[in-house]
């Protein structure tokens, strides 16, 4: 990329155009003092994903991390669970993204969530803690937390909830959502499977008057085998989702952590 | 229109005159470290089944200037615990400091040492994480080796951005190219492949590791130090070890660069 | 002496007539009915001891302790009011981190004394503070080995330009470091010593120092000889006292080699039953019953 700038800028010259100046870019400076500038982010790859039932919800996520093409390690859990110490809490967060950044983003909820709890004598509903995950978020708006997170939960009526955000905290409660490297995989996927979008009903007509196939209430284990398919295509399409598979099943029961192990290619 | 779609919708010099960068390289109220200066390379990790092993060669370059030869890169901690960096010797210095105070107040308390490898990996992961994010970051890749709260064998890495990670082998750096696919073949089934690592296994994987490198990182160095954590909690430190059994005889085959260009 | 009625006691930065500062005096008055401290040095290193006057049943055995740690080789322990001691304890640990940030190595021993001095003397002089209420008696060892740097990377030239000296280069064994013990009193006046005693035993512990001629250059009294002498010497200092019970709490400071490898540590169990049984030998009402004593000691030092 650095060459092919270079050689435009080059060109550009002779046609009168500002490229050497106005595109900053070091290698093609070769005179002057060279800045190596610091860069606090790096992408570790991944991703996540979170289905809700009416009596559950699953997040999940793959536990590989990685820089550039190297594989960090094949187990680095993605998603975790908030304010674990009480037993009644029923809060599950996935970070995809910058890891160090979805770490900080992590524990600071969970202290968050663990005071809330001190200090006012009853879990958090999941409601407020996914206010609050937003309002964490855009404290940072600029300097973001460079993470896409999912909050999944119970909430207050004992249906599944999930709640989805933007690195500065813009969110919204959802059926489902992907995220992360091969959420652009995935989410048609879930999209299709589970609000079925895209399928019809056969012979109800032609063109606009094609009747969408109707939404239905999907079972637990229904979204868990919707959850390893997704995760087992997106493992042969994207190099850096792989490795194994973490799911959290949040019920009013308690939160279920399962591993599976996925391609380590 | 021309065929650069760079310049498609960027104004002409001819009609709008150059481009005034000059805002583009207006110094900053406050200048950070952007670059590391003096620097140590690669360091290895290894689980086994009692243990850590952990390498580092004895080298801190300045550039592509083998500035310092011996240079220890291994530093022990409360006794139980071995830090390898890669990365600013200077800023691994003042690390040292810093972990050396930590050990000097947490020994205030007659009750003994209670920080292991892991407390020390999480403190290391926050400075840095702090660090980066005041853009001004300690410009290191660290492997931590002991033993955890458990006390089972504890392998992690942390580096300049605070970004950390965990498995029964690591390398860092170069190694991380080099060394690491020879390393996990130590361990098929990852952690579950540990307890069929003996001593002997992981140190003779990690020598070989560290000729490899040296045969391939220009940084590197044959006089490296070399550290045996095991779950008595006692440390085997080597500091001054040369690489054994080096043939260069593949070199004479190598063609395509250097001075050989067919 | 007396000074009673006179209003030359009232304020600290007031001089009597005759020259002293009688809130100085009143402040050693406290440390004279404190528990019994004492030091040895000896050429292998430093015992500290201290007899800890039970003051409550309720008190759980060998917690609350009363010698601390400064740094890694140094020791301290106070007689008189515990808090003033605690203070000065922090101020010690304060100036050993400072010394070390700016130096990069450990303070040595006699500087730590020297500044330790400075500190209490300074609560001398103002009208808005009292004098230090303890005596603190500090031991530690200064490295004999080389000095090392912290963070230090490397081993340096061993010959030529910058290289190292050695014994044979001078044609006399070099002497680096040794052992430390100094003793500060509310005045901030320190000196150094080979063996030293403060509160209430202290005139039974320093006749009984005395004879171990601790200054001779001949003297070859062992470490390990020195704790059981530190022990035995508490148990003596206490007889005044005897209708109280006590608690013993001893530590040391090696040389490198020794058992310690220089640091400043509890003296560990075995040695220092050993060291009470014998103490308690040496004493005539202890005699008789030696093993249910020997127990007790045992339990003495558990956390």
């Amino acid at each position: 990329m650095a060459s092919l700038m270079s050689d435009t800028a080059a060109h550009s010259d002779a046609l009168g155009y500002s490229f050497s100046k106005s595109i900053p870019n070091p290698t093609s400076h070769s005179s002057g003092p060279r800045q190596h500038s610091f860069y606090p982010y790096t992408d570790n790859g991944g991703s996540t994903l979170g289905i809700t039932g009416s009596t559950f919800a699953i997040l999940a996520g793959d536990t590989r991390s990685t820089s550039g093409y190297n594989i960090n390690t094949r187990h680095a859990p993605k998603v975790f669970r908030i304010g674990a110490d009480d037993p009644s809490s029923r809060i599950v967060l996935s970070v995809v993204g910058f890891a160090a950044d979805g770490n900080a983003l992590k524990e600071r909820l969970d202290t968050i969530v663990k005071m809330y709890r001190y200090q006012h004598g009853k879990a958090m509903s999941v409601k407020a803690c996914a206010q609050r995950l937003s309002t964490i978020l855009y404290s940072k708006r600029f300097f973001p937390y460079y993470v896409h997170a999912i909050l999944g939960g119970m909430d207050e009526d004992g249906k599944g909830a999930l709640y989805s955000y933007d690195p500065v905290g813009s969110y919204e409660r959802e059926q489902c959502r992907a995220a992360g490297a091969a959420a652009s995989l995935i989410m048609p996927f879930l999209d299709n499977q589970v609000n079925y979008k895209n399928q019809h009903v056969p012979g109800s007509g032609e063109g606009h008057a094609l009747q969408q196939r109707q939404v239905t209430d999907l079972s637990q284990d229904t979204v868990q085998g919707l959850v390893r398919d997704a995760f087992t295509s997106a493992v042969e399409r994207h190099i850096e989702v792989g490795d194994g598979l973490q799911m959290m099943i949040i019920t009013k029961e308690g939160v279920q952590e399962i591993f599976e192990p996925l391609k380590r290619d | 229109m021309n065929h650069f779609p760079q310049a498609w919708g960027r104004p002409r010099d001819d009609i709008y005159g150059p481009y005034d960068s000059s805002h583009l390289h207006s110094s900053l109220p406050q200048s950070h470290t952007q670059s590391p200066a003096v620097t140590g390379t690669s360091v290895l990790g290894v689980k086994f089944k009692d243990g850590v092993v952990i390498a580092a060669d004895n080298l801190a370059s300045y550039g592509s200037l083998a500035r310092f030869t011996d240079v220890k890169r291994l530093r022990t901690f409360a006794g139980t615990s071995v830090i390898g960096f890669g990365g600013d010797v200077s800023d691994m210095q003042y690390l040292d400091r810093l972990l050396q105070s930590l050990d000097i107040r947490e020994n205030y308390s007659s009750h003994g040492h209670s920080l292991n490898a892991k407390n020390l990996h999480t403190y290391l992961a926050k400075i840095f994480y702090k660090r980066r994010s005041d853009f001004n970051p300690l410009w290191n890749n660290v492997l931590v080796a002991g033993l955890d709260d458990e006390g089972k064998p504890f392998l992690s890495q942390a580096d300049l951005l605070g970004t950390t990670f965990s498995a029964p082998t690591l390398a860092t750096g170069f190694g991380a190219h080099l060394a690491q696919p020879l390393l996990r073949r130590l361990v098929p089934h990852d952690e579950g492949s540990v307890k069929d690592v003996t001593r002997e296994m992981a140190i003779d994987a990690v020598k070989e590791c560290m000729k490899v490198l040296f045969y391939r990182d220009a940084r590197s160095s044959d006089r490296y130090s070399i550290a045996v954590v095991t779950k008595e909690g006692e440390i085997e430190m080597k500091e001054d070890e040369k690489l054994e059994g080096q043939s260069w005889a593949f070199a004479d085959m190598i063609r395509g660069y250097g001075t050989q260009v067919n | 002496m007396t000074s009673i009625g006179t209003g030359y006691d009232l304020s600290n930065s007031v001089f009597s007539p005759d020259g002293r500062n009688f809130q100085v005096e009143y402040a050693v008055k406290a440390v004279e009915n404190g528990g019994t401290c004492i030091g040895i040095r000896c050429k292998e290193g430093v015992v500290l001891a201290v007899e800890k006057i039970i003051v409550s049943k309720l008190l759980k055995p060998g917690a609350n302790k009363r010698i601390a740690t400064v740094d890694r080789n140094v020791g301290i322990v106070t007689s008189g009011l515990l808090p003033d001691g605690r203070h000065l304890t922090s101020r010690a640990r304060d100036e050993a981190s400072s010394w070390r940030r700016t130096y990069k190595s450990p303070i040595p021993i006699n500087a730590l004394a020297g500044r330790l001095g400075g500190y209490v003397q300074a609560y001398t002089l103002y009208s808005s503070v009292r004098p230090f209420g303890v005596t603190a008696i500090m031991g530690g060892w200064d490295t004999e080995g080389e000095l090392e740097v912290d963070g230090q990377v490397g081993t340096g030239p061993t010959s030529g330009g910058g290289g190292k000296i050695n014994d044979h280069d001078i044609g006399e064994k070099i002497s680096r470091g040794g052992p430390g013990l100094y003793m500060i009193e509310p005045s901030g006046q320190y000196w150094g010593y080979y063996g030293a005693a403060t509160g209430k035993g202290r005139q039974a512990a320093k006749s009984e120092l005395e004879k171990l001629d601790l200054a001779s250059p001949t003297n070859n009294l062992t470490l390990n000889e020195a704790v059981k002498e530190a022990a035995r010497i508490i148990y003596v200092a206490h007889e005044d006292s005897k209708d109280k019970e006590f608690e013993l709490e001893m530590t040391w400071i090696s040389h490198e080699g020794g058992p310690t490898k220089g640091r400043h540590e509890e003296v560990p169990k075995e040695l220092f039953d050993a060291a009470v049984k014998a103490a308690k030998k040496a004493m005539p009402e202890y005699d008789d019953s030696d093993d249910e004593q020997g127990e007790e000691g045992g339990d003495q030092m558990q956390e």
